[in-house]
Parts: structure tokens; C-alpha cells; sequence
């Protein structure tokens, strides 16, 4: 019993994080119709946008997440607007140019960082017990802002002028300039929140394990399995998607071999592209 | 009858539209050719023509999807190089062939959105409601599994939601049942009694020119003939060609 409840609490705090991984990743797929391979360079940014804020500048720990995640989401406006905005008619080519940053990204980091992990200050510190298992406030923390922050992101999308612009933009790109909406603004303000949402996952992952130029390569293989489950474009399929697999990894480190856990999700990654393509819940945000 | 499109013009008038000299190819192939026309204040004015004539590539070109070469004017200025958003903030809306409606937002959604840059979303709806209440009656289905036909009366109700000052109804019957086609025969004709300008392009000879005050026949992409419906049903060519002699 005690085995089961530890299994639960473990995976729902992993679940979040990864939700809060994924649903950058999707937001852009979704709306933009891009496979952004340099999603985990965001990622990057995010952690390290903490790190040389805090550790090297010295700004307090408040200001070096703020410093972070902005720092991601100006990356996300820096890649559109330097990048993709010019080939989005040409899907290959976004897919080498995002791969190109990605490495480009983690090279930069490497040369100035080090190789070294560098630790990312906590958003609480301690821990406590909760069923029979030792939890992290930090965790606690980072499940609480990940469905702080989807749920912001629902309210968003579904109740703001904006975030109706973004699903008639995600749903139909003409349609959206037939009743007046920019598409480019709105492409910009997504890759904005996607950057800044993998910032803060940057920050989170960075904080529970420590930075290094590597970080954002996990997410992003992971973000593929999360996003193809669940639907590529719907943010409800990727928050699904991400606590099928946090469960998935946990039962296997708990119940298999720890040594498996990395395997589980790109293993539900070639099943669902052979069971079920279009994923659990379709695209939602598009046509 | 005039049968060159130059002279179609009426010097009168007060011009909303001014089509002059416009080409557009795609690739090697020119889809229109030196298509000059004109569209008056509060009236109906019709591009006829077959599948492939290049209506719906004149319809982009002025809406701001399509680049060309020559000039187009809306209320003496030009479109050209203009992002179709900045078209529509001035009053010209384009209701497509293809629709491009938000497939999976409701009825209401898509009307709304219809507004964004208008405001008065709610005094509008009514009116559109009025209008097509077949629409008022599925305001909560979404738009992908509505009929053609209601699909259809949705984009031109979304297309009125931004209170046009001149509407481009491009293939407004396209495939449409004859009950369906009465809906939006009467909405065009409640839309011109509002004193709303309208181009319509349109395959179906016998429905714009039973709404048009002027009428202009397109084929490969040129301007054939020009006139008034009365002048172009007593015309050898329209007649046989079009109208089953």
C-alpha cells in the first residue's frame, strides 16, 4: 500500500513538470504548424538565464527567475521573428534551422558555462513526508506552478481576445486575416508564451537536477513522446500525454528497473505513431 | 451593349473599387489579363464566368491575398502591397469559396470573431441572427459539422459581423441545395437593401444576374463582355453559352 501511494505521489509531482515541458512544444505546433527542434534550446535558456543572473550577477533569486524566463521568451520572439517567420511555408527548412539553433545554443552555453552542471537556486527549500515518501517543497512547488500555469494558459486561450485570435489563427491562418487578425503578431505572441513556458520548465528541471549544456535534450525527446500521445497541437492531449508518461517512467523505475525509465517514453512514442497517429485527442487547435 | 470592359464604368457614380489593368500569374500561367472593372456605391456588381476563369484570383488580388500587377483601389486608394488585415480594418471584407471558417468553434464563436476589429459584437449578432436564423438555431454547433449550405451562410454572416462597407461574396452558391440557395438569395438581398456594396463572383449565371446591377463575364482570365443583366441576357454569346440558349 504504502509502495502504491508512493508511486502516486512521485508520479503526479513528475507528471507536472513534464505537462509544463510539453505544452510550449505543442502551443507552437498547434498554432504555427512548426516542429520546433530548438525547443529544448529554450529550455536552456531559461535555466542558465537563472544561473548568470543569480550566480554570476549576483540579482536576487526572484529577479534571476524573472530574468529567466524572459530571457526564453525573448529567444522564442528572436527565433521567430529572425528565423522562422521567413520559411513557414517551408516546414524542412524550419526543421533544420531549429535543429541548427538547438546545437548552436548548447555550444554557446558550453563555451561560456563550462561543461560542468551549474545548480539553479530552488523555488522552496526542505522537504516533508507525504505517504510514506520524502517530498520535496521544491517539487511541491514546481507541480503547483505547472497547473498554476496551465490553467492560466485554458483561460487565456479560451476567455481572451487574444487567446481566441490564437485558435482561429491555429484553426484556419486565412480565415484569421478574413476577419482582420494579424497572423504574424499572433505567431509572435506564441512563440513568446512557448519560449517563456520552456523557460520556466528550464528553471524547474534546473533546479531539481542542476543545469548543463545537455539539459534541453531530454525535454525534447520527451516532449515528442508527450505531444504524439496526446495529439500533436492539442494542449489538453500533451497535459494527458505528459501524465500518462510521468506514471509510465515512475511505475518503471518503481516496479521494473530505474536503469529502463529513459526507454518508456520513446518506446509510447513508436506505439502511438503505430496505433494511433493522430494521438488521444487529436488536433484540437487546428483544422 | 458594350463588349469592352473599359467602357462598363459608370462615369457617374460614386466608385468604391477600381480595378485597372491588373495581372496575376501563377508561375508561367497568367490566371488574369489587363481586368479592368469598376464597383459603384450600394451596388451589386458581378464577375460571371466558368471554373477556372480567374474570379476568385481577381477576389484575393483585392483582398490582399494575392499579388499582382496594375492597380486596385478601394475608396480611392490603393491595396496594393497591403497585409489582408490591413484591408479588412477598412471596411473591405472577403467571404471566400472555400470558407475558411474555424472548424472547431461554435456558430457564436466564429460570429464573434467576426467583429475583431469592430466592437458591438452583441447589436451585430442580433442582426446576422435576424438575418439567417437558421444560424440562430445552431448558434452552439460547431462549424465543421454543420452542412455545406449552413457552412456557407456562416461565412457570410462571419463576413457581416465586420459591418462591410464593400463585401466580396466570392461563389456564394457553390454546390448549395435550392432551399439553402433561397437563404442566400435573401440575404444578398437584405444585404444590398442595408446599402451594402457588393462584388459578387459567381459560376451561377442565372442567380447574379438576378442580383446584379452590373455584370462583367470572365474567361481565361479576361474580360468578355460588360453590361447590365437586361443587356446581357439579350446577348447571342451569354445566352448560348451560358444560359442554355
Amino acid at each position: 500500500m504504502a509502495n502504491i501511494l508512493q508511486f502516486f505521489v512521485q508520479s503526479t509531482i513528475r507528471s507536472g513538470l513534464y505537462a509544463l515541458v510539453a505544452i510550449g512544444f505543442t502551443l507552437i505546433f498547434g498554432v504555427g504548424g512548426v516542429l520546433n527542434l530548438a525547443h529544448g534550446a529554450s529550455i536552456l535558456v531559461g535555466a542558465y538565464g537563472v544561473y548568470f543572473s543569480v550566480s554570476v550577477l549576483g540579482l536576487p533569486t526572484a529577479v534571476g527567475f524573472l530574468a529567466g524566463v524572459a530571457a526564453a521568451g525573448v529567444f522564442g520572439a528572436i527565433l521567430y521573428l529572425g528565423l522562422i517567420e521567413q520559411f513557414t511555408t517551408e516546414p524542412i527548412m524550419v526543421m533544420i534551422l531549429t535543429l541548427v539553433t538547438s546545437i548552436a545554443v548548447e555550444l554557446l552555453v558550453l563555451n561560456t558555462a563550462g561543461a560542468q552542471p551549474v545548480a539553479i537556486p530552488q523555488f522552496a527549500s526542505g522537504n516533508f513526508s507525504l505517504a510514506g515518501t520524502n517530498v520535496q517543497f521544491n517539487q511541491l512547488a514546481i507541480f503547483v506552478i505547472s497547473w498554476v500555469i496551465i490553467g492560466a494558459l485554458f483561460a487565456f486561450i479560451n476567455y481572451t481576445r487574444t487567446g481566441k485570435a490564437i485558435l482561429a489563427v491555429s484553426m484556419s491562418e486565412k480565415g484569421a486575416s478574413l476577419v482582420g487578425i494579424d497572423s504574424h503578431r499572433i505567431n509572435l505572441i506564441t512563440w513568446v508564451i512557448a519560449g517563456a513556458l520552456a523557460g520556466v520548465a528550464g528553471i524547474a528541471l534546473g533546479s531539481q537536477l542542476a543545469a548543463s549544456p545537455v539539459l534541453g535534450r531530454t525535454p525534447l525527446v520527451l516532449s515528442f513522446s508527450i505531444v504524439v500521445l496526446g495529439g500533436i497541437g492539442s494542449i489538453r492531449g500533451s497535459v494527458v500525454g505528459a501524465y500518462l508518461i510521468g506514471f509510465l517512467e515512475v511505475f518503471v523505475i518503481q516496479f521494473v528497473s530505474s536503469d529502463l525509465s529513459g526507454i518508456a517514453p520513446l518506446v509510447v512514442l513508436v506505439l502511438a505513431l503505430l496505433v494511433k497517429p493522430e494521438g488521444l485527442f487529436g488536433r484540437e487547435l487546428a483544422e | 451593349m458594350s463588349t469592352d470592359p473599359q467602357s462598363s464604368s459608370t462615369a457617374t457614380r460614386d466608385t468604391v473599387l477600381s480595378v485597372s489593368d491588373v495581372n496575376v500569374s501563377y508561375g508561367k500561367v497568367q490566371a488574369l489579363r489587363d481586368v479592368s472593372l469598376s464597383v459603384g456605391e450600394g451596388e451589386v456588381t458581378s464577375v460571371i464566368g466558368p471554373n477556372g476563369a480567374g474570379k476568385s484570383t481577381l477576389a484575393n488580388a483585392i483582398s490582399g491575398f494575392k499579388s499582382f500587377d496594375g492597380v486596385i483601389e478601394y475608396r480611392g486608394s490603393s491595396v496594393h502591397g497591403r497585409p489582408p488585415e490591413s484591408i479588412v480594418e477598412s471596411g473591405l471584407i472577403h467571404c471566400t469559396e472555400s470558407r475558411n471558417l474555424f472548424g472547431f468553434m461554435t456558430v457564436d464563436d466564429n460570429l464573434e470573431l467576426g467583429s475583431y476589429q469592430r466592437g458591438d459584437v452583441a447589436e451585430r449578432k442580433s442582426l446576422v441572427y435576424e438575418l439567417f436564423p437558421r444560424l440562430d438555431e445552431r448558434r452552439n454547433q460547431r462549424a465543421n459539422t454543420m452542412s455545406g449550405g449552413e457552412q456557407q451562410m456562416l461565412a457570410i454572416a462571419r463576413a457581416l459581423m465586420s459591418d462591410p462597407d464593400l463585401l466580396i461574396l466570392d461563389e456564394p452558391t457553390l454546390g448549395l441545395a435550392p432551399i439553402i440557395l433561397e437563404d442566400i438569395s435573401d440575404g444578398i438581398d437584405a444585404i444590398q437593401s442595408e446599402g451594402v456594396t457588393v462584388l459578387l463572383c459567381e459560376q451561377n449565371v442565372t442567380f447574379a444576374m438576378d442580383h446584379a446591377d452590373e455584370i462583367h463575364l470572365l474567361e481565361n482570365g479576361e474580360i468578355v463582355r460588360s453590361g447590365s443583366p437586361a443587356m446581357l441576357r439579350d446577348d447571342d454569346y451569354i445566352r448560348e453559352s451560358y444560359l442554355g440558349g
